[in-house]
């Protein structure tokens, strides 16, 4: 299995990444941390799962060369499995990319990151119904204590592409 | 199927409605120091303190306490004396001269070295440069800037500086790979990724590359020309802004506006700033100390077989004419491509005046990238390459010459 950790530029996809793999690859608080892609492995269900850190993308229509090789990887590994990493306290933008992701047909789980900053500034996410409408797993994390990246790592074994039809059918049309 | 970017927005919003409660906000203690360091009235003094703080104590812990007060008693009084003392060979001999000390001529006798900048051997000064001096500056450096990215100053500092990088062409987010240049110029250029358009990459990487001094550079500065690395910091950044002003308007293509993303301010996490500079410390010691053994022997080599003095004839007229520095700078410049750290410390071996000394500190800077960020670059573009060699060319003869000038104004040339 493949999986490849996607999102916005500093939502803590390296963060992530480094929680999972146990590998060290620079993480900071500011966006375009990462302009190049990392491989690590972790050991999970029985088997190696390759592990990908994308570089931060806003959207699969890039604009620049970072988002280039982010866009590029998914093109790339049709057959990988997605972490999209939203930043809870700035969810609606986030959801534009994991949409985008959902169209092009690929298996994803959403770790709702942040989700402490969230709280702070006091947005209440009902994450059952998101999932509910969405059709796909999703968790509050806070990537830096750790909480919340087991269970996303737990949903990755099951998940399935899902048909953006639907979640427009669920909502009653556009 | 594929909805159009208007369609997703309105999904957006209908799910938004359903699932997302936006409560009242209040007010934090964060945001109110975010709104003071980005807020120009208060931000812009804010930066300067940052950026002053971050000079003294780089400047305090590395330098004084760190090289002076540690290391260089370490090399000059024990190692080096025990090496001379050792090393099999002694003063004339050529092996001893690449390995330990090729000495220097003084009053028609050859002398040994007292100290491990003008020894030059790959056993004395290829280990004191990178162990002695340049590592606690590299250390020093990535810890204040581990801790500057942890909290989220940069994007504020972005914030600050937009307008003026606009100016060359660029957007505040350019102050990401000037800053990581100052550490080293390798992940500088990775970092001008983030820019949206070839222009500003290129922009940015022969500005780099040129005009950034890196990290071990400056700590050995920091140490031979304590009185003026003021000036030559000064110069070069008004080199950076002029040339990125000239590049600006030369080079076709667009430079856009973003729009920037300022993070909240993060307590820094320990582990974290531990395992970065950890890492771009000991990324420095892989990279850099080869290159400085490396450098020493190929540098001692050349001296010994003639090179350096026919090459520093060769170009005598430039030198002395155009730069108004003494010829035996070359050795220092052929030592550039390899260790910028190197050459200034080369530098400081030879006699010269104050002023020539600033000029041939600027020219190591400008002349060349070092041999990694010249293969980092390649990586890159090989247009790039091309095109940043030729603004260094320029950079070098204009404001190096410049240089000179100015000293012959000031009537000290």
């Amino acid at each position: 299995m493949r999986v490849l950790l996607m999102g916005h530029p500093n939502v803590g996809k390296s963060v992530f990444f480094n929680r999972l793999t146990g590998a060290n690859i620079i993480e900071s608080n500011y966006p375009g941390t990462t302009v190049d892609y990392t491989k690590g492995y972790m050991r999970q269900f029985g088997e190696d799962i390759e592990v990908i850190d994308v570089p931060g993308t806003f959207s699969l229509d890039p604009k620049d060369k970072a988002e280039e090789v982010a866009v590029k990887m998914l093109r790339d590994n049709k057959d990988a499995k997605i972490i999209c990493v939203v930043d809870a306290s700035k969810i609606e933008r986030g959801l534009y990319l994991l949409l985008e992701i959902i169209e092009e047909g690929f298996p994803v789980v959403v770790a709702l990151n942040m989700w402490d900053t969230a709280m702070d500034k006091n947005i209440q996410i009902d994450a059952p119904e998101l999932e509910q409408i969405l059709g796909v797993p999703v968790v509050p994390t806070v990537g830096i204590s750790g909480e919340g990246i087991s269970a996303v790592v737990s949903k990755l074994k099951d998940i399935t592409p899902v048909d953006a039809d639907a979640i427009v059918e669920r909502m009653g049309g556009i | 199927m594929e909805l159009t970017a208007d369609q997703r927005w309105e999904l957006i919003e209908k799910i938004s409605e359903k699932t997302v409660k936006f409560g009242a906000y209040r007010h934090t203690l964060k945001d109110a120091i975010g709104d003071l360091t980005v807020r120009p009235s208060t931000g812009i003094p804010v930066a300067i303190a940052v950026l002053y703080g971050f000079w003294s104590i780089f400047g305090s812990f590395a330098g004084t306490l760190f090289t002076d007060g540690f290391m260089c008693k370490i090399f000059d009084e024990h190692w080096l004396p025990w090496m001379q003392s050792v090393f099999p060979g002694g003063l004339g001999n050529w092996f001893y001269a690449i390995m330990v000390d090729a000495g220097h001529i003084q009053n028609g006798m050859l002398t040994a070295s007292d100290n491990s900048f003008e020894s030059f051997g790959v056993l004395t000064s290829g280990l004191f440069v990178p162990f002695g001096v340049v590592l606690p500056a590299i250390f020093i450096f990535y810890l204040m800037l581990a801790f500057l990215e942890d909290v989220g100053y940069m994007p504020r500092l972005a914030v600050l500086i937009d307008t003026l990088l606009h100016k060359i062409g660029l957007h505040g987010y350019a102050i990401v790979p000037t800053i990581l240049g100052l550490g080293c110029n390798v992940p500088a250029v990775a970092s001008t990724r983030i820019l949206e358009t070839r222009k500003q990459r290129f922009i940015m990487m022969a500005l780099v590359a040129t005009f950034i001094p890196c990290g071990a550079q400056i700590g050995i500065m920091q140490d031979v020309i304590p009185e003026s690395i003021g000036f030559v910091m000064l110069y070069l950044f008004i080199g950076y802004f002029v040339m990125g002003y000239i590049l600006n308007k030369v080079i076709p293509g667009r430079a856009p506006e973003i729009l920037m993303d300022v993070p909240p301010y993060q307590k820094p996490m320990l582990k974290n700033i531990k395992r970065k500079v950890w890492m771009r410390t000991s990324g420095f010691l892989k990279v850099a100390v080869p290159f400085v053994l490396l450098g020493c022997l190929i540098v001692n080599i050349l001296y010994l077989a003639g090179t350096i003095d026919w090459l520093g004839n060769v170009f005598a007229p430039v030198f002395e004419g155009w730069f108004g520095v003494p010829k035996e700078t070359a050795g220092p410049l052929v030592a550039a491509f390899l260790r910028k750290d190197l050459a200034v410390a080369q530098l400081s071996a030879i006699h010269m005046t104050k002023y020539q000394m600033i000029t041939s500190v600027v020219l190591v800077s400008i002349y060349f990238p070092c041999v990694a960020t010249f293969a980092m670059i390649l990586k890159e573009s090989w247009k790039a390459l091309l095109g940043s060699l030729v603004v260094l060319l320029i950079a070098a003869f204009g404001w190096g010459g410049l240089l000179h000038l100015i000293w012959k104004l000031m009537g000290v040339a």
